[in-house]
Order: C-alpha cells, then sequence, then structure tokens
C-alpha cells in the first residue's frame, strides 16, 4: 500500500464524494443547468442553493456571501485585485508578506504595476510576520491586507487576532483578505467571527474535487467580478455554475468539520513522534513548533531534496519538495528563504503534509523507509 | 478548388549531386526516406528528376496541400529529411503566357497580403524549348503584369524583398519562398551509431549531426532513479523523439545506473568518480553497440567544457573503447553554437527543463581536471569493472522511439 504525506498538494476524495458525483453525472435529471427555467434547472439550482446552505451554515457566514469559482486561485486573484479595483478610493497601499502562494504575490505583482505600493512585511522564523512592522506599515492609505492563514510550506500559522486588533486600532476601514486554503478544515473557521473581509478556498485540499473554488466576501464590501457574462451568483462570477462541484464541497466540508477539534489534536500527537523520531536520525526540522501539525517540513542531511524525494517514492511514500505548482523550477523554496533559513539546510527540504486519515503506522514505516534510504542510497 | 492551380513541393539536392558512380544509391535513400518521413501525412507522387525532387500529393487527397497550415507542416517535414538543400511550395497550372501572368500576379496578391514588401524581381527557367517565349522575355513580361497590378512595388534585381520564381516545363510553375533544408546525407547510407544520450543540450545536438552525414542512430541513456526522477527519463524520450523527426526512428536503451553508481561511488575516489563512472559507461556502450551492429559511439563532448571533456579526461576516457571509433562531432564547437543548432532542430527549450540528471548528484567539488594514467589504475584497483560492465548491460530496457508530432 502507498503512503500518501503530499495532503497540502491535494487529496484523495472521499468514497462518499465519489460516490455522490457519480450519482449526480449518471442521472437522468441531476444534470441541469441552474440558469434553465425548466424542471431541470430548477432541480439543479435546488441542489446547488441547499450545498450553498450547507456551506454557509458550516462556515458561519451568509449564504449570500459565498461565491463558487473554478479554485483557488480565482478566489485569491479575485479578491485581491477585484477589490482594489472595485475600490480606488479605499487607498494605495497593499499590505502583504513574501511567503504568500503565487496566486496571492502574481496577483500583488500585477497591481504594483498598475501603481500601487506593495509592502512586504518581513516574517521571522516562526513564519509569521512581524507585528510591529505591520502596525508601523499600516496608514489610513492602506487599502487591503492579504495574508495566508496556514502557509502551504511551512505550517505557520497566522497569528490573525492580533492582525485583526491591529487593522482596527489602525485603519478600520482596511480590509482583509485570508488565503485559507491551507486552513479549511484542519483549523476551525467561522467567518462572521475571524474579523476577515475576504476568504479564499479550495476543494481539492478538502478531500472533495479538482476545479472547485469558494471565495468568501463579507456583505457591504465590493469587489469586481473578474470574470463576466452571463451574470451568474449575482453578476460577481459568471459562468454556469457546477451543482455535483458544489454538492461535493459541500459534503466534503461537512466531513472535515464533523470531528475537526479531536482531529486536530490527533494529529498533533502524530506530528510529535514523527517529528521527534526525525531529530533522532539527525533530521532538521524547519517548521516552526507550534506550526499546523498537518504540514511538516524537514530538512534531510546529505540529501538534496529532490533525491530524497525519489527515493521515498521509491518505496511508496509521497512527498513533495516545495508547493507543487512551483517545483519545475529549480531554486529553493522562496518561503523558507524568506524566513531566513539558510540556502543549504532549504536545499535538502521536504514537505510531509497529512490528512485526517494518515495513521501511526504510515509514519513509522516512513520513519523505516528512510533509515534504508540513508543506509543505501547516501552518498 | 477557388484556384486554378495545384499545390506539390519542390525539393532540391544538396551535397548527392557531388557523388560519382555511387549517386544512385544516395538518391535512393533519398527518397525512402521521404516517402517514410511523408507517410503520416497523407499519400504522395515522389518523382526524382535530375537533383530535383517533386511532391505531389496522390488523387485519393489531392487538395491536401491547398490547406496553408497542412501545407507549411509538410514542407517542414521535407526540409528535416538529411540531403537536401531546400524546398518550396510550388503552383503548378497549364496554358500559355497569359497564364503565367495571371498567377504570378495571383502569387504576389497573396505574399503581400502576408508581408509588407516593396521591392521583387522574377527569375525564370525555360525547360520546354517549343515555349515561343525566352526566360529574359518571361521575366519582363511577369514583371510588368505584377508593376501594373501593384504600383506600389518596384523591381531590385540585386537585394529584392522577395523573387518570384516561373519555370516552363510541360506545365508552367510559379513560386516564390525557399525554406531551407538540413542538408547533409541521407540517414541510411553511413551505417549505424550508438549516442550517449543524457537530458542535457550537447548529445541530441551530436546525434543529429551525425545522422546528418547519413548515420542511423541508436542511443543510451544511463537511469539513476531515484537520484534521477521518472520525468528525467520522459525528458530523454522527448529528446531522442525529436531528434527521431531528423533521423529516423532511434532504438533508446535505458541502462539501470544506480547500483552501478553506489559502487562506485563507495570503492573509487571522490575525485576520479566522473572518470571512472564514465569509463564504464564507454565500456557498457561499446558493447551494447557490438551487440547492436553499431559501428561506432557518438558522445557530445566537447573540448574544454566541462573537467571530463579536458584532453586527458578525454583521453583516459577514450581508451576504454577497443573495437571502434568514439566519433565527438561537437569537440570544437563554442557551446553557445551548440545550442543554436540545438535551438534550430527544436531540441533546446527540452533540454533545459531543469530535472536533475545524474551527472549533477555524484559531481565531486574538485574532479580531477587533468587525471594520468596512475590515478585511474589506482582508482579501479578495488573495482570488478568486467562484473560492473555485465551488470549494466544486463539491466537494459529497450523502448522504440518514433516521431509522432508532425
Amino acid at each position: 500500500m502507498s503512503i500518501y504525506f503530499d495532503n497540502s498538494a491535494t487529496t484523495k476524495p472521499l468514497p462518499e464524494v465519489a460516490r455522490l458525483v457519480f450519482e449526480s453525472l449518471s442521472g437522468e435529471d441531476t444534470f441541469g443547468n441552474p440558469g434553465s427555467l425548466h424542471r431541470l434547472g430548477v432541480l439543479a439550482e435546488r441542489d446547488l442553493s441547499a450545498s450553498a446552505e450547507k456551506i454557509s451554515s458550516l462556515l458561519s457566514c451568509k449564504k449570500e456571501e459565498l461565491i463558487f469559482t473554478s479554485c483557488g486561485s480565482e478566489s485569491v486573484n479575485t479578491a485581491i485585485m477585484g477589490y482594489v479595483h472595485q475600490n480606488p478610493r479605499a487607498g494605495k497601499k497593499i499590505i502583504s508578506t513574501r511567503t504568500e502562494h503565487k496566486a496571492s504575490l502574481e496577483s500583488l505583482s500585477r497591481l504594483e504595476k498598475e501603481g500601487y505600493e506593495i509592502c512586504y512585511i518581513p516574517v521571522g522564523l516562526d513564519g509569521k510576520p512581524d507585528l510591529t512592522a505591520l502596525e508601523n506599515a499600516l496608514d489610513e492609505n492602506t487599502a487591503l491586507l492579504t495574508f495566508t492563514h496556514v502557509n502551504n510550506e511551512s505550517g505557520s500559522i497566522l497569528p490573525l487576532s492580533e492582525i485583526v486588533a491591529i487593522r482596527n486600532k489602525k485603519n478600520r476601514n482596511a480590509k482583509i483578505h485570508l488565503d485559507c486554503v491551507q486552513s479549511l478544515g484542519k483549523l476551525p473557521i467561522a467567518l462572521s467571527r475571524m474579523g476577515v473581509d475576504m476568504a479564499s478556498f479550495s476543494g481539492h485540499k478538502i478531500h472533495a474535487l479538482k476545479g472547485f473554488g469558494l471565495l468568501y466576501i463579507k456583505s457591504g464590501v465590493r469587489v469586481q467580478p473578474l470574470i463576466i457574462g452571463g451574470g451568474q451568483q449575482g453578476g460577481m462570477r459568471s459562468g454556469t455554475q457546477s451543482p455535483y462541484l458544489a454538492s461535493a464541497f459541500a459534503l466534503a466540508l461537512e466531513k472535515a468539520t464533523e470531528k475537526i477539534e479531536e482531529n486536530l489534536s490527533k494529529m498533533t500527537e502524530l506530528r510529535d513522534f514523527f517529528s521527534c523520531e526525525l531529530e533522532k536520525k539527525g533530521v532538521s526540522i524547519l517548521s516552526p513548533k507550534d506550526a499546523l501539525p498537518y504540514v511538516l517540513n524537514v530538512s534531510f542531511p546529505h540529501f538534496q531534496s529532490e533525491t530524497m524525494l525519489h527515493c521515498l517514492e521509491e518505496k511508496e511514500i509521497y512527498v513533495s519538495t516545495v508547493s507543487a505548482c512551483s517545483s519545475k523550477t529549480k531554486a529553493v523554496s522562496y518561503v523558507l528563504s524568506e524566513m531566513g533559513i539558510k540556502r543549504e539546510i532549504a536545499k535538502n527540504a521536504v514537505r510531509f503534509s497529512f490528512s485526517r486519515f494518515n495513521t501511526k503506522e504510515e509514519m513509522q514505516t516512513a520513519l523505516d523507509a528512510i533509515s534504508m534510504i540513508y543506509e543505501k542510497y547516501m552518498v | 478548388m477557388s484556384h486554378s492551380y495545384r499545390t506539390i513541393i519542390l525539393a532540391r539536392m544538396g551535397e548527392i549531386a557531388l557523388k560519382g558512380l555511387n549517386r544512385g544509391k544516395f538518391e535512393r535513400q533519398l527518397m525512402d526516406n521521404m516517402r517514410w518521413r511523408l507517410k503520416e501525412f497523407g499519400a504522395f507522387t515522389i518523382v526524382q528528376s535530375q537533383s530535383r525532387i517533386w511532391i505531389e500529393p496522390k488523387e485519393s487527397n489531392a487538395d491536401l496541400l491547398e490547406d496553408q497550415e497542412v501545407a507549411q507542416q509538410v514542407l517542414k517535414a521535407v526540409t528535416q529529411v538529411f540531403g537536401l538543400v531546400s524546398a518550396s511550395l510550388v503552383r503548378r497550372f497549364s496554358g500559355d503566357m497569359e497564364d503565367i501572368k495571371k498567377q504570378s500576379v495571383q502569387l504576389t496578391d497573396d505574399i503581400l497580403s502576408e508581408h509588407d514588401y516593396k521591392t521583387f524581381k522574377v527569375e525564370s527557367k525555360r525547360g520546354n524549348k517549343r515555349f515561343p517565349l525566352a526566360s529574359p522575355e518571361i521575366c519582363v513580361d511577369v514583371g510588368e503584369a505584377i508593376l501594373i497590378a501593384h504600383p506600389e512595388l518596384t523591381v531590385d534585381v540585386h537585394e529584392p524583398d522577395f523573387i518570384i520564381y516561373v519555370e516552363v516545363r510541360e506545365d508552367l510553375y510559379v513560386y516564390s519562398e525557399k525554406l531551407e533544408g538540413h542538408r547533409g546525407l541521407p540517414v541510411g547510407t553511413a551505417g549505424k551509431g550508438m549516442l550517449l544520450l543524457s537530458g542535457g543540450i550537447d548529445s541530441p545536438v551530436a546525434g543529429y549531426m551525425m545522422a546528418s552525414r547519413g548515420m542511423q542512430l541508436e542511443a543510451i541513456y544511463f537511469h539513476s532513479y531515484p537520484y534521477t526522477s521518472e520525468r528525467a527519463l520522459e525528458k530523454v524520450k522527448d529528446l531522442a523523439k525529436i531528434v527521431s523527426q531528423y533521423s529516423g526512428t532511434i532504438l533508446l536503451h535505458v541502462c539501470n545506473f544506480t547500483d552501478i553508481q553506489l559502487n562506485l561511488y563507495k570503492n573509487s575516489p571522490q575525485d576520479m568518480l566522473t572518470i571512472t563512472m564514465r569509463r564504464v559507461m564507454f565500456e557498457i556502450a561499446e558493447e551494447l553497440a557490438n551487440k547492436q551492429g553499431c559501428k561506432c559511439l557518438i558522445t557530445g563532448e566537447s573540448l574544454g567544457q566541462v573537467a571530463s571533456q579536458t584532453i586527458e579526461a578525454i583521453q583516459i576516457t577514450n581508451e576504454v573503447v577497443k573495437t571502434m571509433p568514439v566519433f565527438r562531432p561537437l569537440i570544437g564547437l563554442d557551446k553557445e553554437e551548440t545550442c543554436n543548432i540545438s535551438r534550430r532542430i527544436g531540441a533546446f527549450e527540452t533540454s533545459i527543463l531543469p530535472y536533475e540528471d545524474c551527472c549533477t548528484v555524484f559531481v565531486a567539488k574538485h574532479p580531477k581536471t587533468h587525471p594520468q594514467k596512475k590515478h585511474i589504475i589506482e582508482a579501479e584497483e578495488k573495482l570488478d569493472i568486467p562484473a560492473l560492465v555485465k551488470q549494466g548491460v544486463e539491466g537494459i530496457e529497450t523502448y522504440k522511439i518514433e516521431r509522432t508530432s508532425k
């Protein structure tokens, strides 16, 4: 049996999800366009609406505040660019860090070319932005703050309540966008109580399907749509919605939320075991101590990232080197560099990312495999 | 068909024309290769006449070349067959001087709709001596017709922006652009060679260059999984596929090199590792080459490019090959020149994809750049080379690589 420790890249869809999708795709009256006026359209619309209802209740927000997109990147692009474009008088400054996902960084760099001032707050070894620097940077001219809830490479968790407090103190009009792609289903998320104005999510990271993303826009916040056309979703995101992708997401989110706290403490235990055993082998742990336990970034002495990845792959253990989306460029991770981790260490970095379905036995198997790899392949 | 001509292809032979008594053999091979290369596009009648080849779609797909895009693809494929200087899309029609003028003007219209040209000239060839006008007169008449239709153009006989060629044979022909061919000699006229193919820029170019001298190719790649990835192997297959557009089918032999490499790593000094490794690779390649009926090894080495390509290092790796020459067509080329060829044959973008290949993981910080005989004797003291070679040859998996893209 193979061992999948690359859940931050993508996850295996739940069997329930696969069943639901199969039934939806093969049904006689479940394929309608939610915009159609006939019965099939009504059924599809009802299905879609039920999913939105369920998702909004799981995320503690209003149904109208949710927009279905095609992926996390689309949600992030829409939030960042759409907000500042729609609100030109909100200010010309955007605050972020250099450890964001590329979907954010590329949006910001495009805005910079348009004349916006992007202020990147430095992060520490713990992956968290320097709050004093943030307080100094945040001014009347700041339109938007965009941060990642849980970093995809290091697992470090954003000190969100502190950031919200700083925003409230310095400039209540500045909006906050939170990239929740990695935290969804792993940390409790209650949008109405978090103090954020926009948040982005992705389906395939929570055992739902690729091709589905979600964008939360708090009531009253105005955002320019990225995709225009038939005016679906109140004109916020045109394009025919996919009821089965939405219901797959709703179901997967429900399953992930059920025992979220229990899973989190179980995973903390497992991660502690795994990282402790790795340290005994001389492996350096790069993820901060208080990181989300589902992500563990480590550096293997004597093994370049890709070599270790393939050594583990040979034993059917799947991990990542840097964020899978950018793994074709042969540079060390910009996230780790930004955290102040030396190149020599970062070039050997491997990310293990877990799901609630991973077990201690799998971790033990991986540890044994690593010992064998050192014996056989160390050069 | 809305127009009154038929598009065919005219290709011109190069070096073959200089051959003496065995010229026929080269020509036959070229025609065979051409038929093979064009098979995927449709059915063609391919006729050779003097040092030219006329390629015409058969009745079953008579309109094949009337689609501009297809015509360009076929033309490109034609020029990829070694042995040709150039090829052109030619419009064939019948009639008299009036038709020649009409077709020449129409061709000019088509050219000007795509290019912002200002000057032109007309060249003509009259093979059919019964045609009432001589070549210079045809040029003058056609030039005049074009000038009447396009008064904005002027004639420039020295450096025209474009040339209209007119040919009078049994039928009449007009054409303009010539696409340069890859020259060389037809593959299959110079035996078969074993190319040491890595995932880099140089070796595919070396293979291409030997194929351009008429040599058929097989290739060997040394795979060191998990030090190199499955993607690195995919990349090598992609490169072989690109070279095969020119060379024809390539048998790619993938040698599982991991255990051999680890053995070398553990049992020979670090600073000689690249040399001992290359010596074993050469021996494996030579044995395989003999088994496969190849008459030489081919590498992408260029003098002084890296530590293992100093003259001393080359001498010391070369000496293990006892039964055949090792050809290094890039030996005197600058890296930039090699990159240019790589770009021209369409391999560059694939070559520079960044997957680790076996050379990078094991490279010593300070490899010996001027190894001597005594160093290698020392380095190989603890190695059972024949056993390693045997292990290498036995662990080979072979893939048949054929170009699939048009």
